[in-house]
């Protein structure tokens, strides 16, 4: 196919917070107008500020305005823009979204709307990897419709089994059952759970792995066949299947395993036909087999650690990708350089993580060699209640592990954010902890942890005084 | 201006020139034109070769008038200049304002669609403000031939239809949802709008 490149003159993006700030600024780099929508409390948002043009498109609930589909597309009419970025969260894997973006002749910068649906439902998204040839842990093929079912697949697949939502993501609907007579429940309150959460109340079981970790491999591909990933991310950090925090690259994948788990997501996607960023997320075992689990259709987070030890701009080739020009670049051409943490500040108590809003007195962002942060506050802004509490991320990049804990740890030192409670102290505390330092770890890190620090965490830092005054 | 269709063209092409038409001049001289012909309206046709012209000649700045029509470029404009002036038409807003004037202004780098409007209406605390419920683009009567639903001066009751606001080819009826006269209007026919941006002011 020869490429048909229609390059973008303007760019609405259909996102709020740090994301919207990072797309805005590869957008600048690239000579592309933005256009930022926000909700009536989004006001002094920094997005809002920098993009070139605004508008306000409803009220603090996000489904009357970052989930209002006639709102955004209203705004990207009327501004007349070549495409849509939807950042993450949000409309970011709504099939719906993509396919009215197409029908209104604006590009959704993403992958094909069919795509984005299949790999929405779990159930279809296993069975689809499966057949492009991804390893995935034995379990139900189909939802499970009764107990009886569910009992008779348990017992093939053996237990310990996860009870998990069809529709799912964000650990809601999710349940580990360590024998029989516990499966019954766990299938009613995770199918409640998921009905709440989701709309959807099926459910489906799988085995259970023990103490796993959390490995991603990140692609690109471009709309004419071409796929390559950039290497993985650790993201086995986290509290309540929420992640704290990644890095890049995991210290437990040897060049062989990487080769391994990157051209088996590679051969899935040209399989599948994906086109644009996305993400393959693996469970490792302790034997370091990996399985399949989902597929992430857009950005993520954590994307700024690959960015950091691959120097690929990922917002800039999905945007590459969606004017239809080709990748470029081959697998010979990824290199990865050093080693990359980021830590998640979250507007929350560092101790019970109970939400934090409100207004940031005063602000220091740490700078230096080596660190990034991506962040949408500032000195007296207000955090709103109303949306996720992330406020900022923090990255640093060094030549090796051990060099970039210790840039993470004088970064998170030197962050000052007062007025509001910060997942600070909470970050310093795990670049000390000496499991995390050996790099030996897995998703039940932070139960320990928090078992072992819960109340050890400071709940304001130490010597933040000194902006105040 | 009436034409739904040419609001379109004239979004089209703003971004590509970089060129302001710049509202703040035309305010000046309001009051000095009396009231508005109603005849005379822009071809955006015209205005679009205009602005090629001007951007082959690299002119920074141009000024063309007709009657009951003004229009200015103007190139290079700091942000914080233009932001005040908002995405707007400006256009007198007096009894004497018919849909269909055709002096009109148009800012390429604004923040907000609504700044402009917010400014004015924050100034008149004794009325009560119409906001806009929805995103989308404001049209003052049914269709381009049609009377304005409500003119400066109208009875208005809580059923009132007072505008129409356009989102996705949907005509969305707005009612007063108050009891009182119309006193401003705060937005140009045609006019993108946001959120909460104030539409018409009632004084109760």
């Amino acid at each position: 196919m020869t490429p048909e490149i229609r390059k973008f003159k303007k760019i609405l993006i259909a996102n709020r917070g740090e994301i919207a700030c990072r797309i805005i600024w590869t957008c600048k780099e690239m000579g592309i107008r933005t256009v930022a929508v926000h909700s009536d409390v989004d006001r002094d948002s920094l997005h809002v500020r920098f993009a070139d043009e605004a508008a306000c498109i409803g009220p603090a609930p996000s489904a009357q305005s970052y989930l209002n589909i006639p709102a955004i597309i209203s705004t990207a009419e009327i501004f007349n823009v070549d495409a849509i970025h939807p950042g993450y969260g949000f409309l970011a894997e709504s099939s719906t979204f993509a396919e009215i973006c197409a029908a209104c002749n604006i590009k959704f910068i993403g992958p094909p709307a069919n795509i984005i649906r299949l790999m929405g439902d779990k159930v279809e998204a296993r069975r689809a990897m499966a057949e492009a040839g991804l390893p995935v842990l034995p379990g139900s093929p189909e939802p499970v419709t009764s107990e009886a079912e569910g009992l008779q697949l348990a017992r093939e697949i053996g237990y310990p089994v996860i009870v998990k939502a069809s529709a799912g993501g964000g650990g809601r609907g999710m349940r580990i059952v360590h024998s029989e007579n516990e499966l019954g429940k766990a299938l009613e309150t995770a199918s409640t759970e998921a009905a709440a959460a989701f709309k959807d109340g099926s459910v489906y079981i799988e085995r259970y792995v023990q103490d796993p970790r959390h490995i991603e491999i990140q692609v690109l591909a471009d709309e004419y066949g071409d796929c390559i990933h950039l290497g993985e991310r650790e993201c086995s950090i986290q509290r309540r299947h929420q992640k704290l925090l990644e890095e890049a690259p995991s210290p437990v994948l040897s060049p062989e395993l990487r080769n391994q788990m990157g051209d088996a997501a590679v051969a899935a996607c040209k399989q599948l036909g994906y086109a644009s960023a996305g993400t393959v997320e693996f469970l490792l075992d302790q034997d370091n087999k990996f399985y399949f689990m989902e597929m992430n259709t857009r950005i993520q987070v954590e994307h700024a650690v690959t960015e950091m030890v691959t120097l690929a701009d990922i917002v800039r080739n999905q945007i590459r990708i969606a004017e239809g020009e080709r990748l470029g670049y081959t697998q010979a051409d990824l290199m990865i350089v050093g080693h990359a943490i980021e830590c998640r500040i979250n507007a929350e108590n560092p101790e019970t993580f109970a939400p934090s809003p409100g207004l940031i007195t005063a602000f220091n962002l740490p700078g230096g060699p080596g660190v990034r942060v991506d962040t949408y506050v500032y000195a007296g802004y207000r955090v709103p209640p109303f949306y996720d509490s992330m406020i900022a991320k923090v990255i640093t990049h060094a030549r090796t592990r051990d060099l970039a804990i210790a840039r993470m740890k004088r970064a998170l030192e030197a962050m000052v954010i007062e007025g509001i409670k910060t997942t600070i102290p909470l970050h310093l505390k795990i670049m000390d902890d000496p499991q995390f330092k050996t790099g030996n770890i897995s998703t039940s890190f932070m139960e320990h942890f928090l078992a072992q620090n819960g109340t050890k965490i400071p709940k304001t830092q130490s010597g933040a005084g000194a902006l105040a005054g | 201006m009436s034409d739904p269709g040419s609001q379109k063209a004239e979004a089209e092409l703003l971004p590509e020139t970089d060129i302001e038409i710049s509202s703040e001049p035309v305010r000046a001289r309001r009051r000095r034109r009396g009231s508005i012909a109603a005849e005379s309206s822009v071809n955006m046709d015209e205005l679009r070769e205009l602005i090629q012209l001007i951007n082959e000649n690299d002119f920074s700045e141009f000024e063309m008038e007709r009657e009951g029509f003004r229009v200015r470029f103007r190139r290079g404009v700091e942000i914080g200049e233009t932001s005040s002036a908002g995405f707007s038409q400006s256009r007198e807003l007096t009894a004497s304002s018919v849909p269909a004037t055709g002096e009109q202004a148009v800012s390429v780098l604004p923040s907000h669609p609504g700044a402009k409007a917010q400014t004015e209406a924050s100034e008149d605390q004794d009325l009560y403000i119409i906001p806009s419920p929805i995103v989308g683009t404001f049209y003052r009567a049914a269709s381009p031939n049609a009377d304005a639903f409500v003119k400066i001066g109208s009875r208005v009751e809580p059923e009132t239809v007072v505008c129409i606001i356009e989102a996705m080819k949907l005509m969305n009826e707005i009612q007063a949802e108050t009891t009182g006269e119309v006193a401003k209007i705060y937005v140009e026919n045609g006019q993108p709008v946001e959120y909460g941006q104030p539409l018409y002011g009632i004084k109760k």
